[in-house]
């Protein structure tokens, strides 16, 4: 039994603790077995790197075999290697902190026992996500997140709003599942097995651009957008932000979201080998990240805005992935998570000043009277707008390097969402924080600082934000990139299909201008925002006062309508049809029937069964005589034939 | 081998423990001598080889059947409450009996002589006719008990009759002999054919499968229901595993020849079996044939030879065992519920009320349900689904889909106890339930799960 099992073990039995004894475990010890089990699993995560690291193998532990169908095995068992030791501290060290967070932040909540069981919950879906060693524990796990995000979504379930919201989390994840589970479906058939040792091995006998890695990639993409929200399954998570603040920061920012990109990076050797659908995933990636980036510029509610950026920074990564710079891809994913989860709690630091107020126009001059928050929240604010040296810098500019490299088009419009990001969120930051109050007189006298569990994980991840990015220095710097070299065993299978595919192929004089030309552009939005809002002291309008494109964008490009009345208006009056026709026409009286048969058939057979003893008996040699003279053959004549033959002997 | 021995001793012993002290050892005493007898069964662990002049084999396939009636039997003496319900009971005979079944039910799986394979298969016959009729004041358990025995004594006559036939056609009653001669590709007598047709007859009947299950649900119903547990799990299990060996292990070579009686005799015992039982209104009655259906489906795993064959059969039988422990439990828990006349409510109905009065319970109930319909995440799910995927390999394609119809009409009757579950009732108060019934209970519903969720911990490990 190795330690490795236990990792997922401890948030599983966190749940089952606080969720089966949910009303019978006094609150004091909530907490605690809630952060216990998290906290457990971070420290076992460094015990397995350690295992890992006297090796430097693959570490695979089979804790059963599951199920055996034909040829198809499919072991219940987990993989130790770069890829996931590397998620493994993001899920359980943000997470952590984001359970110590939540004592604070729920602590005058009815259903406190329930949260935390539900992030325990998550915890065990997420580290299944990220330590199986195949597919299908990989599927558990993207199951089980989405069940828990839903879950969470829907937490204050008194307000009927944020039920719809969970539900329609759930139902767009749902078809982007279908993708996924296609995507698995057609490995099963095509490789015949779920381990992902065996199906990269498998893959390196294809050729570039074969049809059938096509068409399991994109399926398994369309999996990647429900998840990670991306055109056209993005507008849930906006949406997902009826969720308490920490839900929003460790589910719809810092890890579950970005699973999409960890099946792909998990699964780069198919994707290398399918130069189709990196275009494809690089183009919806650049235009989430435009279309996000953009509606980003005229909401107000502080959660919504993040949101946004969140779906426009899933966007960035997807272009990095596109671009096969999957490293720089998922460097993006480990600064985001510290920079987006510390913006997060940052909002709902601000939220718990508030008193409970999201609307930033009715906030302001914040500065002076939350400090650790405020100071925080810049520096996430300067970490995602990419400026040098905090974390965001290093890991966007090595996305634009790649993509400046490889797609020039889509390069001018990724540094255009990168001029846009800054500027939005220095206007968030301006407006909620500088300039007049302008809340309520009793908000006014309500604000304060937060409690200590909750400002702890703001000064930890605002640590991370601002050195983070140091892992993966450009090549300029003539420093080492911890990321890449640690990371480039598990680009084997693509280095073998496409040799050099990651290299960037640009000379030190481009990079170093491209470079330059990203901080200027990052600086200029600030400036441009500080104008605005500080010298201007411009207060954002509400979308109603709006007129022209600035409506379209603070209306969100009119998407949900859209959907609102193909699908959801679609799928109605498609429904309403088939009733009236199909179902009670047809349907209803033929299972109607059926049932009415079955049931006669029912009565008219316990008739035989009639109690009596000489009946039966009958009914047990005239059987007998049947089989008889059907088993010797139903031709009587050599019936009769063999049985004098076999008298004859 | 060794259990079949302790197990002869210590019926005996049983039988006077049962002058002290009003027989309170009995029943404590037996799921000793049961433990003692799995234990003993690992005695021939990774030793194969021949007892008694070639008469039983053993093997580790043969030991974990013995083990798996063994430890079924455990369950069962562990819920069987001391037959208070009975009068005049006198329980140490009972337990005796029990015991002795059982050394006939692990004759019939080590069995190579086909000699042997009748002498166990009276030992369990003879001893079930006579704990069917323990309930001597119960006019429905005498007519059971005389039925059974009437049916089961011409059975038995023609089971014989095969085994002699077999004789006549091969001069051997050993099975790796029969299947020498099979083998050897030289004409067979006539006498084989029909004896082979007759030990089979004579097997489907202790089976309960169709159309020679007449008697089932009329002995069901009219055992006690501890009783009736007893033949729904072991005997068919210890029955289906001689006709593997039979069918199998001996007569391979023969396999167009019975496969055909085999599919008649699943079309009718899925057919006659789900049809029928849609229509009961008695617990034990619709579980008699849904039994009969069951063993349709063990008879769909024989179907083709395969090398898989024999884990699927395992695990049907286990998980279809964990079930019926499980529902019959239920019933037992209940039988001081609603009496009727002096005697239990047997009725479906009897669960009215069940959600309120006690979730414990109707979880177990439901689960149970859901398993023998064959609903995923419990065991019933993926025992059906491998005996089919056998089954599938071969011609008989008319036949998956009959079954998997009638699996649809399954679900239908097995859901009805569910719905009852969460019927108002106008009784309120809660039920207490032995702390023994709550462990077994617990057991066989979590195997249930277990082997719903993960099939190969079983599958994998035969």
């Amino acid at each position: 039994m190795s330690l490795i099992l236990l990792i997922p073990l401890f948030p599983l039995i966190g749940f089952l603790i606080n969720g089966l004894g949910f009303k019978n475990i006094p609150k004091s010890l909530v907490a605690p077995i809630g952060i216990g089990a998290s906290l457990l699993s971070f420290v076992f995560a460094f015990i397995a790197y350690s295992e890992f690291k006297n090796t430097g193998e693959v570490i695979i532990v089979k804790a059963f075999d599951w199920i055996t169908i034909g040829d198809l095995n499919i072991p219940f068992s987990f993989q130790i290697d770069q890829l996931s030791i590397l998620m493994l501290f993001i899920v359980t060290g943000v997470g952590t902190l984001i359970h110590l967070y939540s004592a604070g932040y729920m602590s005058h909540d009815a259903g406190y026992g329930k949260f935390f069981a539900y992030l325990n919950l998550f915890l065990f879906s997420m580290l299944l996500l990220v330590m199986g060693s195949n597919y299908l524990i990989m599927f558990i796990g993207w199951e089980g997140v989405g069940l828990c995000s839903y879950l969470l979504i829907g937490f204050w379930n008194k307000n009927s709003d944020f039920g719809d919201a969970a539900r329609k989390a759930f139902i767009m994840n749902r078809v982007g599942d279908l993708g996924f589970l296609i995507g698995i479906f057609l490995i099963i058939t095509h490789f015949g097995s779920l381990e992902y040792t065996q199906v990269f091995e498998m893959a390196k006998q294809y050729p570039v651009g074969s049809g059938i890695i096509t068409a399991i990639t994109l399926f398994l993409f369309v999996g990647a957008m429900g998840k990670s929200a991306q055109i056209p399954l993005f507008t849930w998570l906006p949406d997902a932000m009826a969720g308490p603040t920490p839900v929003s920061a460790l589910i719809h920012a810092a890890t579950m979201v970005t699973s999409g990109i960890y099946m792909i990076v998990r699964s780069n050797v198919l994707y290398t080998l399918s130069p189709v659908t990196l275009n494809v995933v690089a183009w919806i990636g650049v235009a989430t990240a435009l279309v996000a980036a953009t509606i980003a510029l005229f909401q107000n509610d502080i959660k919504k805005v993040l949101a946004f950026s969140t779906v426009s920074q899933l966007g960035y990564m997807f272009i990095g992935l596109g671009m096969m710079a999957y490293t720089s891809g998922f460097f993006h994913v480990i600064t985001h998570a510290f920079f987006k989860a510390l913006l997060f709690l940052g909002a709902g630091s601000v939220i718990h000043a508030m008193s409970d107020e999201q609307d930033i126009t009715k906030m302001g001059g914040l500065w002076s009277k939350i400090k650790i928050t405020a100071v925080t929240f810049l520096i996430g604010t300067i970490a995602i707008s990419g400026i040098p040296p905090f974390a965001g810098f290093f890991s966007k500019d090595e996305i634009l390097a790649h993509t400046f490299a490889h797609n020039k088009a889509i390069w001018v419009l990724a540094m255009l969402g990168s001029f846009i990001t800054a500027f939005y969120m220095f206007r968030l930051f301006f407006v909620t924080f500088t300039g007049k109050f302008r809340g309520t007189q009793e908000q006014e006298h309500h604000v304060h600082e937060s409690p200590l569990s909750m400002t702890i994980p703001l000064m930890v991840l605002a640590g991370f934000s601002i050195v983070g990015g140091f892992i993966g220095m450009p090549e300029i710097f003539h420093q080492p990139h911890f990321l890449e070299n640690f990371l480039a065993p598990i680009y084997e299978g693509s280095e073998s299909v496409l040799p050099g595919f990651g290299n960037l192929g640009i000379s030190h004089e481009t990079e170093w201008s491209l470079m330059g030309l990203s901080v200027v552009l990052a600086l200029v939005a600030s400036v441009f925002a500080y104008v605005v809002f500080v010298k201007n002291a411009t207060i954002p309008k509400d979308s109603s006062e709006l007129s022209g494109v600035k409506k379209i964008l603070a209306d969100k490009y009119y998407i949900d309508d859209l959907y609102l009345k193909i699908f959801s208006n679609g799928t109605s009056k498609l429904s309403k049809g088939l009733y009236n026709s199909f179902e009670t026409k047809f349907l209803s009286p033929l299972v109607n029937s059926t049932g009415t048969l079955i049931n006669f058939a029912g009565k008219q057979l316990t008739r035989i069964q009639n109690g009596t003893t000489g009946y039966y008996l009958f009914a047990m040699g005239i059987s007998i005589a049947f089989i008889l003279v059907f088993f010797l053959g139903l031709d009587v004549l050599s019936f009769f034939k063999n049985i004098l033959g076999g008298f004859s002997k | 081998m060794y259990p079949i021995l302790f197990l002869s001793f210590s019926g005996l012993i049983t039988l006077f423990l049962g002058f002290f002290q009003e027989g309170k050892w009995v029943k404590p005493a037996t799921i000793l001598f049961l433990a003692i007898a799995s234990i003993s069964a690992f005695i021939d662990w990774n030793k194969p080889g021949a007892y008694f002049f070639n008469m039983l084999q053993v093997n580790n396939f043969n030991l974990l059947l013995s083990l798996v009636i063994l430890i079924t039997a455990i369950l069962i003496v562990a819920i069987s409450d001391n037959f208070k319900e009975i009068e005049y009971a006198h329980s140490a005979e009972y337990y005796a009996i029990m015991q002795f079944s059982l050394v006939g039910a692990i004759m019939m799986t080590n069995f190579q002589s086909l000699i042997m394979l009748f002498l166990g298969v009276e030992i369990l016959s003879v001893s079930m006719y006579v704990l069917t009729g323990t309930d001597k004041r119960n006019l429905r358990g005498n007519e059971a008990a005389i039925k059974y025995f009437l049916l089961g004594a011409f059975a038995t006559g023609i089971l014989l009759f095969g085994i002699a036939m077999i004789y006549g056609g091969v001069g051997a009653f050993e099975i790796d002999a029969i299947s020498g001669t099979l083998a050897s590709n030289q004409a067979q007598s006539l006498f084989l054919y029909i004896g082979l047709v007759m030990l089979l007859i004579g097997l489907l009947f202790k089976l309960a499968a169709a159309p020679f299950h007449f008697w089932t649900p009329d002995v069901y119903e009219g055992a006690p229901t501890i009783f009736t547990l007893f033949m729904a799990t072991i005997v068919k299990t210890a029955v289906v595993f001689a006709l593997y060996r039979i069918l199998h292990q001996s007569f391979q070579n023969m396999h167009l020849s019975w496969s055909y009686i085999l599919a008649g005799c699943i079309a009718l015992s899925l057919i006659i079996g789900n049809l029928s039982a849609v229509k009961q209104i008695s617990f034990k009655r619709m579980l008699a044939f849904s039994s009969i259906s069951h063993a349709g489906f063990l008879l769909l795993g024989l179907l083709h030879v395969s090398k898989t064959a024999d884990k699927s059969l395992l695990f049907y039988s286990v998980s279809y065992l964990l079930a019926s422990t499980s529902a019959f439990g239920v019933l037992l828990a209940l039988k001081n519920e609603r009496t009727e006349n002096g005697r239990s409510n047997e009725n479906i109905s009897v669960f009215k009320g069940l959600a309120t009065r006690s979730p414990f319970l109707s979880a177990v109930l439901i689960i149970s349900m859901l398993s023998l319909a064959g609903i995923p995440l419990t065991g019933g799910f993926w025992s059906k689904f491998y005996v089919l995927t056998d089954a599938a390999n071969d011609q008989f394609f008319y036949l998956i889909v009959l079954a998997l119809l009638l699996t649809a009409v399954g679900v239908y009757y097995y859901f009805k106890p569910i719905i009852t579950v969460f019927e108002k009732s106008d009784i309120q108060e809660a039920i207490t339930i032995n702390p023994i019934f709550k462990i077994i209970f617990v057991l066989t519903t979590l195997g249930t799960l277990v082997l719903g969720l993960f099939p190969d911990l079983l599958y994998g490990m035969i």
